[in-house]
């Protein structure tokens, strides 16, 4: 992967679930996972999201997006969190979007 | 009733930056707090930071944080596990706690100056919520660390280390006095949030909890978890900082990254090396400290600099070398200078364990082998006395670590050579190049006085052995001393001795 992005997640018993909600969001994109016990490493190529809908169907209705944070020890790229899902980003993504919504 | 979007209200409450009429704003974004040098004021209104959070956000996510790694630790207190844990694995745990905790409350003061001198509302909230995390993590370091002392008093040392003159203390101080306490705010973004909290505190951490699960200590591992989620989010300031600072001034955020790249590398290697690679015990290894630095460092903090646009720093052949090098020499000094340190520091060089570091770094038995094998046959000829310090070691005025590191002359043999420079009337000695150059280009820095320096300005009395473990703090019930001589020197007994241990036995 040339510019893979992407939560670490701590080990917790949501893991599972939490890389099913990652796969389900980002259909086209190939997920890669590597483990290494105490953080798995969760991710695809330039960017990747995960919504709260989708969380809250692997994780319980009343799951909040916020939470997410509990879990991810670190991250790969720009994390963009909003009311209803973190997107991850490449830096090169990010700043080539934002320029292109300034000009 | 339904409650509006963060995205829908944020902006009034977070973007404060008013225009000032009873004052100028630069009484109160004052230069030498705010260094924004050549970037114009007005640039940093752009600041935008991608990891958005809102304080009632913050405090529900913080208290379910604290909930869990609580009722970790009071699961695991009526537990025996702490009892079986090995010596080295904990030896890793309290070099952490004693090297950590108020490094934490260093950050705290850090965070307070970004949320104070900020050029932008946004970073300044991000800053408020990032005082609040090291406070957190100042607080559950000492607790947990305290939690020990009754079971073995080198955990006193969570608290005390940071109050001594012990040398591994002053080396901490000094780098992290040079990155929190002492630049201006956007420097400290650069050198804090980016490249030390996105970087190099993930390896300390995220990679650590692997080896300290692998070892059994899930209660510290949940630990250090926890308090990287916080890191995770805070350390998002550097970003936005780094874009407007490259935007305007490229030459001054390439130094500053490389300046705390580099005091970090060395200070990591010196502490996450040798808890890695030979405290962790070898069947709870996940990885070598070389390829957990390959990951989290070479790999992904190196690629996100230079998606920034900047390059790699200036001394790379010379840290990659020092891969396979530095943390080797000083996990040597370490064990070697034993009775100064407020852990027992496990040798780690039994046969299979030799195996393991020889398979990780090809050149370990050339370069490191044969010194170990002189200990090893001292202690098998209960000549412990040949095996601990009778003088100091050159201490790096730069990185105020033993000047340790074996570099490969071109006929092969490999020397630990001296880099000295002259300035102000003195001659400066240093580690490596690199520690020598930072020295340089920032030489009108206040540098601390390394123990060394203060030995010879006669600040230690009496100037002994003695004198510089009292001025150093350590006392006879915490001084280390290897946890047990015989696991990693058993395997040698009887072979025929050679080289200095024979001279010395003689």
């Amino acid at each position: 992967m040339k510019n893979p992005v992407g939560p670490v997640l701590s080990m917790c018993d949501e893991v599972e679930q939490v890389i099913a909600a990652i796969e389900d969001d980002n259909p086209g994109t190939d997920i890669e996972v590597i483990d290494r016990g105490a953080y798995v490493r969760v991710q695809g190529e330039n960017e990747i999201t995960v919504t709260q809908q989708t969380l809250r169907r692997y994780l319980g209705a009343d799951f909040e997006i916020r939470s997410f944070e509990t879990m991810m020890t670190a991250f790969n790229g720009r994390a963009i969190t909003t009311s209803d899902a973190i997107t991850w980003q490449s830096v090169g993504l990010r700043k080539a979007e934002k320029k292109a919504a300034t000009s | 009733m339904a409650l509006l979007k963060r995205e829908e209200w944020q902006g009034f409450v977070r973007d404060v930056d008013w225009s000032y009429s009873y004052v100028d704003d630069s009484a109160v974004f004052p230069e030498w707090h705010c260094g924004t040098g050549k970037v114009p004021r007005e640039a940093w209104s752009a600041w935008e930071e991608d990891y958005k959070v809102s304080y009632p956000e913050y405090v529900a996510t913080q208290r379910e944080k604290e909930a869990s790694a609580y009722a970790v630790k009071s699961a695991l207190q009526r537990s025996t596990t702490f009892d079986h844990l090995d010596e080295g694995w904990k030896s890793a745990t309290k070099m952490h706690f004693g090297g950590v905790a108020l490094v934490e409350y260093a950050a705290v003061l850090a965070e307070l100056k970004m949320a104070r001198f900020g050029l932008n509302g946004a970073w300044r909230n991000m800053a408020t919520f990032g005082q609040l995390d090291e406070l957190r993590h100042a607080q559950i370091t000492t607790f947990f660390g305290h939690e020990f002392i009754g079971k073995d008093a080198q955990y006193d040392w969570t608290q005390k280390a940071f109050h001594t003159n012990d040398w591994v203390l002053i080396s901490l101080r000094n780098l992290f006095d040079g990155m929190m306490i002492a630049p201006n705010v956007v420097d400290l973004a650069i050198e804090l949030p980016l490249t030390f909290e996105t970087g190099f505190t993930n390896l300390q951490f995220v990679a650590l909890a692997s080896d300290a699960l692998e070892s059994g200590d899930v209660n510290f591992a949940n630990m250090i978890s926890s308090i990287q989620t916080d890191e995770a989010r805070h350390s998002q300031q550097g970003g936005p900082t780094l874009e407007i600072l490259v935007e305007h001034d490229p030459v001054r955020a390439q130094w500053v990254i490389d300046k705390a790249f580099w005091g970090s590398a060395r200070a990591f290697a010196a502490l996450t090396g040798p808890a890695m690679d030979y405290y962790t015990p070898l069947e709870h290894r996940k990885q070598s400290y070389r390829e957990f630095m390959e990951e989290w460092i070479i790999d992904q903090f190196v690629h996100t600099i230079e998606e920034y646009g900047l390059k790699k720093p200036w001394y790379w052949d010379e840290f990659m070398r020092g891969l396979d090098i530095w943390h080797h020499g000083l996990q040597m000094g370490l064990w070697y200078w034993r009775p100064t340190l407020w852990w027992r520091p496990k040798a780690g060089v039994s046969k299979d364990e030799r195996a393991w570091l020889a398979e990780k770094y090809p050149n370990w038995e050339k370069v490191f082998g044969d010194k170990w094998d002189v200990l090893i046959d001292n202690v098998n000829a209960n000549n412990l006395e040949a095996t601990l310090p009778e003088t100091l070691p050159w201490l790096c005025s730069t990185c105020h670590l033993p000047a340790c590191n074996a570099t490969q002359s071109r006929d092969g043999t490999w020397r630990v050579r001296d880099w000295s420079l002259q300035y102000d009337g003195r001659t400066y000695h240093f580690c490596t190049n690199g520690c020598r150059q930072i020295f340089w280009k920032d030489r009108d820095n206040v540098n601390h006085q390394t123990l060394i320096d203060r030995f010879l300005a006669g600040q230690i009395q009496p100037m002994d052995v003695g004198g510089i473990l009292g001025y150093m703090g350590l006392t006879p019930d915490v001084m280390g001393d290897d946890p047990d001589y015989e696991a990693w020197t058993k395997d040698y007994v009887g072979r025929p001795v050679e080289g200095i241990s024979l001279a010395a036995q003689s």
